[in-house]
C-alpha cells in the first residue's frame, strides 16, 4: 500500500540535501529505490554520498530504517513500507 | 637519538633537587613514551599504591617519539595514581604543549615532593627551573596561563591548574594552549597537592629524523589520506565530534537524565550540525594537525572552546538540558577553573537523580541550565554544595546511601554511550584501566560507525577478543604520542612506519601490538595491587537490570559475564583478573 516513508538526512548529508528530512512516496520498496527517489524528490545527488558506483555502501554510512541498521538486514535491497522513517548519515566519527 | 630527545628530568618539589633519569634505548622500544613509558617510570617509582595526593606520589609529564612531528601530535599525556579512582591513571591532551616540552630539550618531566609555597616550573634548553608562583596562584587557567608568558616567554606554551586543582577537586584537569584538557582523573588535584600551578615550555628544538626522506614521502602520504577519509578530511573540521550526538541519539543509547534513557528528545538543538549554524566562530587545531576537530565558539556574551560531543552531553541531555548556551558557557567555565567536564556532568547527573529520589535533600533538578555555572563554580571552590560534587559521583552516592546512582566504573563517570546499546563498548568500560572510558577501546567505531568493520552491536560474541585488540593499538597510539582520530584514517601498519621513520628502530606491526599489550598488562597489574580485581571489572547495576523502555536498544541490558570471561582468556589472566606467570613471562613483566 502506497503511503509516505519519511526520510531524515544528518552530518554532511543535510549540508548537500540543504533539508533535514524529506516525506517520499512509497508502499513496499527497496532502500535504494527510495533513495532514488528521494534524490530526485530533494532535486540534489546525493547518493554518491553514501555508495559507490557498484551500489555498494561506503564503510562508515549508516542507514537506519525505524532505528535498525539495513546493514544487518538485506543492505540496500532491504524493504522499506509506508509509515517507516529512515534515517541517512554520512560517514562521521568523534570521541 | 632520533625521535626522542633522550632527556627526562626529575625535581623534587621538596628538596628542589633536580636530576637526569636515564632510559635504555631497550625500554624505548619496549614502553615508547607518552602513556606507556610513563606508566613503566611511574610504576617503578611508585611501585606500591601511596596516597595520591600524598607528597611522595609522582606526577609525570611525557611525551612520545612522534610528538612534535607533524603527524598529529602536540600531545601530551600525564600520568600518576588517580586521587577520583585509585586507580593508575593517564590523562592525554592536546594543543602544542608536548611539542613544546621537546623544543625545550626535553621528553618528560616527573615531578616529586611538595614545594613549601606555590610554585610553577620553566622548562628552557633542557633544564627545569623552579619559580615562584605565589603572583599565579589563585587564577583561573586563562589568566595563569598569560601570566607565566608574561615571565617567560610570549611564545611559551602553558599547562597549569585553575583553582580546582589548588582546592583538591578530585576531578580537576591540567589545562594548556588555553582549552586543551587532560582532563581525566584527577591529574590536576595532583599537581595541585604539590603546590604546582603551571609547567611553562619553551624552544624551538626541531625533532630529530632517523630517515628524512621516508619521513617526508611519509607524511605526504599520510596527509592524502587523512584529506581524502570522509571522517578526518571532512566531518571532523565542518562539523567537530557533536555530529555524533544525532547518530548516538537515533541509536537510542544517547544517555538522558543519568542513563535512565537512551534517547534525549531535545538531541538535535545539541547536535554538531545545530553548532556549526549557531554558536561555531571557527574549527581549531592541535599543532600542525591538519584535521581541526576543535571549536573555538561565541555565545551573545562569551568567547570559547567547545563544547565537544562528550560535554555536550554531559551538560545537556544527561541532565535534561537542551539550552545550548548554558552548555557551551558552563563549558568555557570548566576550561577556566580547570575542571573535567565528564565528571562534572556525570556526577550532577547523579545529584538530581539523588534529590529526585529524597536520598538529598537538596535543589537539583533535571532541565535546570539556570544554575549550571553556579554548581561548576563552586565544585571548583568546593563551596555549599560545591563540595559535594567536589569529590566525584561514586562518593556522593554513597554518602547518601544510594550508590547504585552513581554511573561510574572503578570511581570514573561513564561518558555518552550507554553500554545497553553496545555489548562491546559495556566490556570495554567495564575492564577500562582508568574506569568509566570510552578511550582505552573505543567500540564505537565497529558497532556504530563501521569503522574498521561493521559489527553487531548487540552481540557478545567475538567482542572480547576485539576489546582487547582496541585497548593495545590504543595503548600503542598514546604512547608514540598520537591523535586517536588518526585511527579512522589509518592503522597499526602505519604506525610502524612513522615510528620507524622517525626514530629508526624497527617494529613489525606484532611486535607494536606487543608493546601495547605490556603497557595494559602493566597497567593491570599495578590495579591488581591497589586491590583491583574482578569485582571491580563491573558496570552500575542499572545496565544489567533495567532495559531501556524507547528507541532503537529498547528493552536491551548488558551480559557482560561471558564476555568478561572470554576476555581475561584472551588476555592471559586468571578468572581473578590476574595477569597469569606465562603472561608475564611473554610480555617480558
Amino acid at each position: 500500500m502506497a503511503g509516505i516513508i519519511k526520510v531524515q538526512f544528518f552530518g554532511l548529508l543535510r549540508r548537500r540535501v540543504r533539508t533535514d528530512a524529506l516525506d517520499v512516496e512509497g508502499g513496499d520498496v527497496s532502500v535504494l529505490t527510495l533513495l532514488r527517489r528521494a534524490e530526485a524528490g530533494a532535486g540534489r545527488i546525493f547518493l554518491d554520498e553514501l555508495m559507490d558506483r557498484e551500489k555498494e555502501l561506503l564503510g562508515g554510512t549508516i542507514i537506519l530504517v525505524n532505528g535498525e541498521n539495513i546493514r544487518l538486514k538485506q543492505g540496500l535491497e532491504a524493504r522499506v513500507r509506508a509509515g517507516d522513517s529512515v534515517a541517512l548519515f554520512s560517514p562521521a566519527g568523534g570521541g | 637519538m632520533s625521535g626522542w630527545v633522550g632527556r627526562i628530568v626529575e625535581v623534587d618539589l621538596s628538596s628542589r633537587e633536580r636530576n637526569t633519569v636515564a632510559v635504555s634505548e631497550e625500554t624505548r622500544r619496549r614502553f615508547l613514551g607518552g602513556r606507556g613509558l610513563g606508566v613503566k617510570l611511574y610504576t617503578d617509582l611508585c611501585p606500591d599504591p601511596i596516597d595520591p595526593l600524598g607528597a611522595d606520589n609522582a606526577l609525570i609529564f611525557m611525551t612520545g617519539p612522534l610528538t612534535g612531528t607533524t603527524m598529529t601530535s602536540g600531545r601530551y599525556q600525564v600520568v600518576s595514581r588517580s586521587p577520583l579512582t585509585g586507580t593508575i591513571c593517564d590523562s592525554s591532551s592536546g594543543g602544542t604543549f608536548g611539542a613544546a616540552l621537546k623544543g625545550a630539550g626535553i621528553d618528560g618531566l616527573i615531578v616529586r615532593g611538595r614545594a613549601e609555597k606555590p610554585v610553577y616550573l620553566a622548562v628552557q634548553d633542557g633544564e627545569v627551573e623552579v619559580r615562584d608562583a605565589s603572583a599565579v596562584w589563585g587564577l583561573d587557567t586563562q589568566k595563569a596561563q598569560k601570566a607565566v608568558q608574561a615571565e617567560i616567554s610570549s611564545k611559551a606554551s602553558v599547562a597549569c591548574i585553575g583553582p580546582a586543582g589548588e582546592n583538591g577537586v578530585l576531578f580537576a584537569a591540567v589545562m594548556n594552549d588555553k582549552d586543551r584538557a587532560a582532563g581525566r582523573g584527577g591529574m590536576g588535584a595532583v599537581m595541585g597537592s604539590k603546590n604546582l600551578k603551571a609547567v611553562a615550555a619553551s624552544g624551538n628544538k626541531p625533532v630529530a629524523i632517523a630517515d628524512p626522506a621516508g619521513y617526508k614521502d611519509l607524511t605526504a602520504r599520510l596527509d592524502r589520506i587523512v584529506d581524502k577519509n570522509p571522517v578526518t578530511g571532512k566531518s571532523l573540521q565542518v562539523l567537530g565530534t557533536s555530529v555524533l550526538v544525532n547518530i548516538i541519539n537515533a541509536h537510542g543509547m544517547f544517555p538522558t537524565e543519568n542513563f535512565r534513557r537512551g534517547v534525549f528528545n531535545d538531541a538535535e538543538g545539541t547536535s554538531g550540525e545545530k553548532i556549526a549554524e549557531t554558536l561555531l566562530e571557527r574549527p581549531s587545531a592541535c599543532y600542525k594537525c591538519p584535521i581541526g576537530c576543535g571549536r573555538t565558539t561565541r555565545t551573545r556574551t562569551k568567547r570559547g572552546e567547545g563544547p565537544e560531543y562528550e560535554t555536550v552531553w554531559a551538560f545537556g541531555a544527561n541532565l535534561g538540558i537542551s539550552d545550548l548556551t548554558a552548555i557551551a558557557e558552563a563549558n568555557y567555565a570548566c576550561n577556566e577553573l580547570g575542571l573535567d567536564t565528564i565528571t562534572m556532568g556525570g556526577t550532577l547527573g547523579c545529584a538530581m537523580e539523588l534529590c529526585e529520589t529524597g536520598a538529598w535533600k537538596e535543589n537539583f533538578r533535571w532541565g535546570d541550565s539556570g544554575r549550571l555555572l553556579e554548581w561548576v563554580t563552586g565544585t571548583a571552590y568546593r563551596r555549599g554544595v560545591g563540595a559535594e560534587l567536589a569529590l566525584g559521583s561514586k562518593r556522593l552516592a554513597a554518602k547518601y546511601g544510594r550508590p547504585e546512582l552513581a554511573m561510574q566504573v572503578k570511581g570514573l563517570e561513564i561518558p555518552a554511550y550507554d553500554p545497553r546499546g553496545a555489548q562491546g563498548m559495556a566490556l570495554s568500560y567495564a575492564t577500562s584501566n582508568r574506569g568509566g572510558c570510552h578511550m582505552r577501546a573505543y567500540m564505537i567505531a565497529p558497532e556504530i560507525l563501521g569503522h574498521p568493520v561493521f559489527l553487531d552491536r548487540f552481540s557478545t560474541a567475538g567482542k572480547a577478543e576485539l576489546v582487547a585488540l582496541f585497548q593495545d593499538v590504543s595503548a600503542v597510539v598514546d604512547s608514540a604520542v598520537l591523535c586517536r582520530f588518526l585511527q579512522f584514517a589509518v592503522g597499526i601498519s602505519t604506525f610502524a612506519e612513522m615510528l620507524r621513520t622517525v626514530t629508526g628502530l624497527d617494529w613489525s606491526d606484532e611486535e607494536l601490538m606487543t608493546v601495547g599489550r605490556r603497557v595494559y598488562t602493566l597497567e593491570r597489574l599495578y590495579n591488581n595491587r591497589a586491590g583491583f580485581g574482578r569485582a571491580d571489572d563491573t558496570l552500575p547495576p542499572r545496565f544489567f537490570n533495567e532495559e531501556l523502555q524507547t528507541g532503537s536498544s529498547r528493552h536491551r541490558r548488558v551480559g557482560l559475564e561471558a564476555m568478561l570471561v572470554d576476555y581475561y582468556a584472551v588476555r592471559g589472566w586468571d578468572l581473578r583478573g590476574v595477569p597469569q606467570p606465562q603472561t608475564l613471562a611473554e610480555l617480558g613483566l
